[in-house]
């Protein structure tokens, strides 16, 4: 069966809410009645039917195409099935998602992989703010699951992360890992200013040199880590694209901290990691 | 039935139905990951006094372990998942983490899951770490040589032990040759492990004794120095020593092909090197469930 495509046929003009979009969502629902629900348009409402152009069946493997950065809230909560972007996406993608894949061929705006539960994240593209953080009136920012950007990634990504993995291919930007409960985020290009900043436990895994780090971080010189020997593996499995990670070594120089909040963090700088 | 003129017994090996999980050591080099494995395998014979039955299934290459560095699959075996759960969390915590260079992981998964790291894990005294991969959780727990890695949890299975074989040769000397060449062979099987020193017993029990505070004594019915005095003797007079090869698996099929191997390794020394008959130990029938009868499996 052809997975059911949603194929953007009116630019839209506000944010649009597409959290109804989703794999567990559409279950059991006929193309008509999927045509009839109303979207949240800023305080609007609109139908998808009027925004899409929807074809195929198979409701657990939807493709959204021509997709724009004023379509937010893609995946929200879903907890099964797959999503496929085709474009970028608004903000809010994968918010509190709770299982299934998605891919998103584009980039993605601030707050992706928010409050996120399990699942995976695919982002092609660059990933903009906020990513796997936290809102200001929640605890925790990603719970759990796995993201991997292809690009770069803005400022504040895993802020307040509490489990999971966020693997950066290109750049990333200040503040990474800040507020940082748990979890392990791995940067593979260059990272900015104040990575971990006030993290109480976690890993972040940096392939390039240390812009600058706060203070409240103490070099623990370098060594051997072999847990990353299990986690470069674990990652290699991941696909052919992810092969070159068997190439990486264990050796690390490394950071604990954030001291100033008697944080037990660490921060790795990668020294046998060619790629 | 004959077998390159050696003797197979119309009996069978009675089994036992025990709980055992697999678990994987990782060491900087198979040496090392050795000598923790055999640290924890040690005094492992009998689940009668040791508390458990354990032993190496097989070394791995890299690429097979998780880590990618070289390891050996060890087959921890117990009565109850309590015992098991109370060996593995003392022999792991003394004899692996205490292996400079060592790491420890779940070679078995099910739906009944033990400690393995999790206890462990307070050794780091706070400074312990978890990380979660793929749904898995592993301890890091900072030691003197850097850090102990360990899954948090391994998988029970049911299992079976005191699948057996009694070779009756010439002499000591003849039967043991022929039985270094049997754990050749079973070694190669894989979910099973002979779990005596070497593989084989040298001194095979029966049930009870006349002493009522032994659980087991010496088989008389198979003890060549015996033979013109006890009534019960199952030797004939060429025979002047009798080996026994205890089987543990993970399965009756596991049993059964490491049964199969050993005894056609066996039989290949023939009457003419010393090896004249190969028998079974059982109880009737009455105590285990699990019965593997010579004739059939070498049929």
């Amino acid at each position: 069966m052809k997975p059911l495509t949603l194929k953007l046929v009116k630019k839209p003009e506000v944010d649009i809410d597409l959290s109804p979009l989703t794999p567990d969502g559409l279950a059991g629902k006929t193309l008509k009645e999927i045509r009839n629900i109303k979207l949240d348009a800023s305080g609007q409402r609109v139908r998808v039917g009027d925004l899409f152009e929807v074809t195929g069946g198979d409701k657990q493997h939807i493709q959204i195409r021509r997709c724009s950065r004023r379509l937010t809230h893609i995946g929200n909560a879903m907890v099964q099935g797959s999503i496929e972007v085709h474009g970028h996406a608004g903000d809010y993608l994968g918010r509190h998602m709770g299982g299934g894949r998605i891919s998103v061929h584009g980039d993605t705006a601030d707050w992706a992989a928010s409050g996120m539960r399990s699942g995976r994240i695919d982002i092609s593209g660059d990933a903009g703010d906020y990513l796997g953080a936290a809102p200001p009136d929640e605890r925790f920012g990603m719970v759990n699951g796995l993201v991997t950007v292809w690009g770069s990634a803005g400022d504040r990504i895993g802020d307040r992360m509490r489990r999971g993995q966020i693997l950066v291919y290109c750049n990333a930007g200040n503040y990474i890992g800040s507020r940082m409960v748990a979890g392990t985020i791995l940067v593979l290009g260059r990272c900015g200013r104040y990575p971990g900043y006030r993290m109480k436990r976690g890993t972040i895994i940096l392939r390039g040199s240390l812009q600058q780090l706060s203070p409240g971080f103490r070099c623990c010189g370098y060594l051997k880590m072999e847990f990353l020997r299990l986690l470069f593996r674990q990652i290699a499995k991941m696909g052919r694209r992810f092969a070159f990670f068997r190439e990486f070594g264990p050796e690390v120089r490394r950071y604990a901290g954030d001291l100033s909040t008697d944080g037990k963090g660490e921060i790795f700088i990668l020294q046998n990691a060619r790629m | 039935m004959k077998i390159n003129g050696v003797a197979i017994d119309d009996t069978f090996a009675e089994a036992f139905p025990m709980k055992a999980t697999r678990i994987i050591i990782t060491a900087m080099s198979l040496k090392w990951a050795y000598r923790a494995a055999n640290s924890l395998t040690g005094f492992a014979s009998s689940v009668i006094a040791c508390g458990c039955e354990a032993a190496i299934e097989r070394d791995l290459p890299p690429q097979e372990t998780p880590d990618g560095r070289p390891g050996i699959a060890v087959i921890i075996f117990a009565m109850s998942t309590k015992q098991l759960q109370d060996q593995v969390t003392k022999r792991v915590g003394q004899s692996v983490m205490t292996t400079a260079t060592s790491a420890c992981f779940a070679g078995t998964y099910s739906d009944r899951m033990i400690s393995l790291g999790k206890g462990l894990r307070y050794f780091g005294d706070g400074h312990q770490i978890s990380k979660v991969f793929r749904g898995v959780r592993y301890w890091r727990v900072p030691v003197m040589h850097g850090e102990f890695l360990c899954e948090e949890t391994t998988g029970v299975v049911p299992a079976i032990g005191g699948g057996n074989f009694i070779v009756m040769a010439k002499t000591a000397r003849h039967g043991l040759a022929a039985c270094e060449r049997a754990i050749k062979a079973i070694d190669r099987v894989h979910g099973a492990v002979t779990t005596f020193p070497g593989g084989v017993v040298g001194s095979g029990s029966k049930v009870g004794s006349k002493y009522s505070f032994m659980m087991a004594s010496t088989n008389e019915a198979f003890c060549p120095t015996l033979k013109g005095e006890v009534k019960n003797s199952l030797l004939t007079d060429e025979i002047g020593s009798v080996l026994e090869i205890v089987i543990d698996g993970l399965s009756e099929d596991a049993i059964k092909e490491a049964m199969h191997a050993g005894i056609s390794a066996i039989c290949r020394f023939g009457p003419g090197k010393g090896i004249y008959r190969v028998s079974a130990g059982n109880y009737g029938g009455k105590l285990g469930p699990h019965h593997f009868h010579l004739r059939e499996i070498m049929g």
